[in-house]
């Protein structure tokens, strides 16, 4: 290397009042990270860079993705109004292609050879590997044993866009494990390598980066339903797993009196390793890299978590939207697995849009909003549910 | 017996274990010895390191237990406690001092805490006895070893508040496969450039001559993997440690 690397972070690594995220990572990342923070700030200011983002965002990803308005829907919720900003429309399905994306061409900017990524739900992997195929690099994606049972038919695609998937078979076999894997996997090749991390968690600045690549979704948003209905919604809802797609989707609408609203899972009861609602049943602590809130035992050992949507069962919020909650910038809900299940049957039927169970939780908080008397809500669609068919099938609504 | 630092894995099969090992490491007249606080996510470690924790934590191997066993292990090497930080942060700064004080643990290894991210929670435990050992890997440039080595100044007593963890290979711990022994050799003359703190290697030693290597260039061998899975598998730390050079036999 030519230029000293820096050995000091430029952007900033802490969030909120309470001063989360950070880089609590192992020094063998510290200087590769150091590095990601300095090849990420120089692309953001190369109009060449922003350019080419711009083009494959439009040709590849394609979009803008629509903002369609929902009025069977929101008459089956008792709501005036609800716009879905459909997400599910974005190339392979899910809104994690904006970010796989980005990364990628920084990654091949960075004249990095190879992408590792870790995926829970499997539409990161497959955005990540689909990108990697489009951009000509390869890739491996790490991906828990559970998971891969669970997200066969993501698994399957993955292999077919030409990716490697090891399958992780510790602890719960979910995205967590998916994590620590990556995390070492990178660890071992971070000299030719670059980790594409999939939600807005992990060491600075990976939570910056994610968040930047998705805020396309809220800056669309907001640009259509001006233009649609010449007003901004009344309430913003998204799900919130790490909270790629919620920030993506709020962070545009923070300055404007919109209510937002972030829907973590609620798994099947109440009980620490029956949920995955991180906001009133976590505490602060670090993981994977972040000062957040985790669902952890009194130990500080990580906690099991639960939730029907594989996208949603991580047990820590990412460190800017947990910094959102905590200063009552978001607020937090929780939706069951039953729930969800019974609103994404409710949207298929009513407006003929089957959607993942990740963004179902979101779409299970409607009846509550209508009965708080919001009159128009514009909520994220993050993701298609076609690979969730077997879970519906399974659990009755598929009847 | 040679040069050598051991890592063992508290809990694992059982923490009633630990107080007999570290009797014996003051036996084998080892002066310091890594013990591991195992952790429910281990991401700088690799498959043995993680199951070992994993078998810890399962045979109930928390924190608080850890280091309350270690408070009835008077006849041991000074210890270097080896963890991740969410288990002691969750503690609280005074608690962990609390905890730490009747036990021979010396400093403090916190693999996913770098230099400078929690200035006010080190700062407590240095001034209470406990400094972090810096961790210096294959990535860390030289500018910022000199930085790390300037923040962790510390000079206590012995070999464990002083040295410094030189991260022999890219990756986690315990990984076979050939060592380049070059540029560790490379390294180790780099940093000596820089300090003249006594040096420990680790991350993936384990054959006798790469150990034998390592004490060539002045610095200590960490073996850590190898150790934890014949302790596991019931054998005596004597004899856990024949690989890392035969112990001289008892006069």
């Amino acid at each position: 290397m030519n230029v000293a690397p820096s050995t000091e972070f430029v952007l900033p690594a802490r969030f909120g009042r309470a001063g989360l995220g950070g880089c609590y990572a192992p020094e063998t990342l510290m200087t590769p990270l150091l590095e990601l923070e300095a090849a990420f700030r120089a692309a953001l200011a190369d109009p060449v860079f922003q350019d080419e983002l711009s083009r494959e965002l439009r040709d590849f990803v394609g979009r803008p993705t629509p903002l369609m308005p929902a009025p069977r829907l929101a008459a089956a919720a008792g709501l005036r109004a609800v716009f879905l900003k459909r997400e599910d429309l974005a190339h392979t399905g899910a809104h994690k292609i904006n970010n796989a994306l980005g990364q990628v061409l920084l990654a091949r900017r960075m004249g990095k050879k190879e992408i590792i990524a870790e995926t829970g739900a499997g539409q990161h992997g497959v955005a990540t590997a689909a990108a990697c195929a489009r951009l000509g690099l390869d890739c491996t994606v790490y991906m828990g044993g559970a998971d891969m049972a669970r997200q066969a038919p993501n698994v399957a695609r993955m292999k077919l866009l030409g990716a490697a998937v090891v399958a992780v078979p510790a602890g719960q076999g979910t995205l967590k494990e998916a994590v620590n894997e990556a995390l070492r996997a990178w660890a071992g090749r971070c000299d030719r390598a670059h980790y594409v991390l999939g939600s807005a968690l992990g060491p600075h600045p990976y939570p910056t980066i994610v968040r930047t690549f998705q805020q396309i979704i809220g800056e669309e948003a907001r640009r259509q339903i001006l233009e649609t209905t010449g007003a901004l919604p009344d309430v913003v809802v998204a799900c919130a797993g790490g909270g790629s797609n919620g920030l993506g989707l709020m962070i545009p609408f923070l300055r404007d009196a919109v209510r937002l609203i972030a829907v973590e899972a609620g798994g099947h009861g109440r009980a620490l390793g029956e949920h995955a609602a991180r906001f009133d049943g976590g505490r602060l602590g670090v993981l994977h890299g972040c000062k957040t809130l985790v669902l952890q035992d009194t130990h500080g050992h990580t906690a099991a978590t639960a939730s029907v949507s594989a996208g949603l069962d991580y047990p820590a919020l990412g460190p800017e939207l947990a910094a959102l909650m905590l200063d009552g910038k978001v607020t937090a809900w929780r939706a069951t697995d039953e729930e969800a299940l019974a609103a994404a049957q409710l949207l298929s039927r009513c407006e003929g849009v089957l959607p993942a169970l990740e963004c179902s939780h979101a779409l299970a908080v409607l009846p509550r909003l209508a009965r708080e008397g919001a009159p128009c809500v514009l909520l994220g669609l993050s993701g298609r549910g076609d690979k969730d068919l077997a879970t519906f099938q399974q659990m009755g609504g598929a009847t | 017996m040679k040069p050598v630092l051991p890592f063992l894995m508290a809990g694992d099969p059982a923490l009633e274990k630990l107080p007999g090992w570290l009797a014996e490491a003051r036996g084998l007249g080892l002066d310091t010895i890594e013990v591991g606080l195992p952790h429910s996510d281990p991401i700088a470690d690799g498959p043995v390191l993680q199951a070992a924790a994993q078998r810890a934590i399962t045979a109930g191997a928390t924190p608080r237990r850890v280091l309350e066993c270690l408070a009835r292990c008077p006849d041991s090497p000074d210890i270097v406690l080896f963890t991740y930080l969410n288990p002691l942060w969750q503690l609280g700064a005074g608690e962990l001092i609390r905890l730490l004080r009747p036990t021979p643990v010396k400093s403090l290894l916190v693999v996913d805490l770098p230099f400078g991210e929690e200035p006010a929670w080190e700062e407590q435990l240095r001034a209470a006895g406990y400094p972090l050992v810096p961790l210096l890997t294959p990535t860390t440039s030289l500018a910022r070893v000199a930085q790390l080595l300037n923040r962790s100044r510390q000079g206590g007593a012995g070999f464990a508040q002083n040295f410094v963890y030189l991260v022999a290979r890219l990756g986690v711990t315990g990984q076979n496969g050939p060592m380049d022994l070059d540029s560790v050799q490379v390294r180790v003359a780099a940093v000596r450039g820089l300090t003249d703190r006594p040096l420990a290697v680790g991350f993936g030693l384990s054959a006798p001559a790469a150990l034998d290597a390592v004490r060539a260039m002045g610095a200590r061998p960490v073996v850590g993997s190898d150790v934890v899975e014949r302790l596991a598998a019931g054998k005596t730390l004597r004899a856990a440690l024949t690989a890392a050079g035969p112990p001289e036999p008892e006069s």
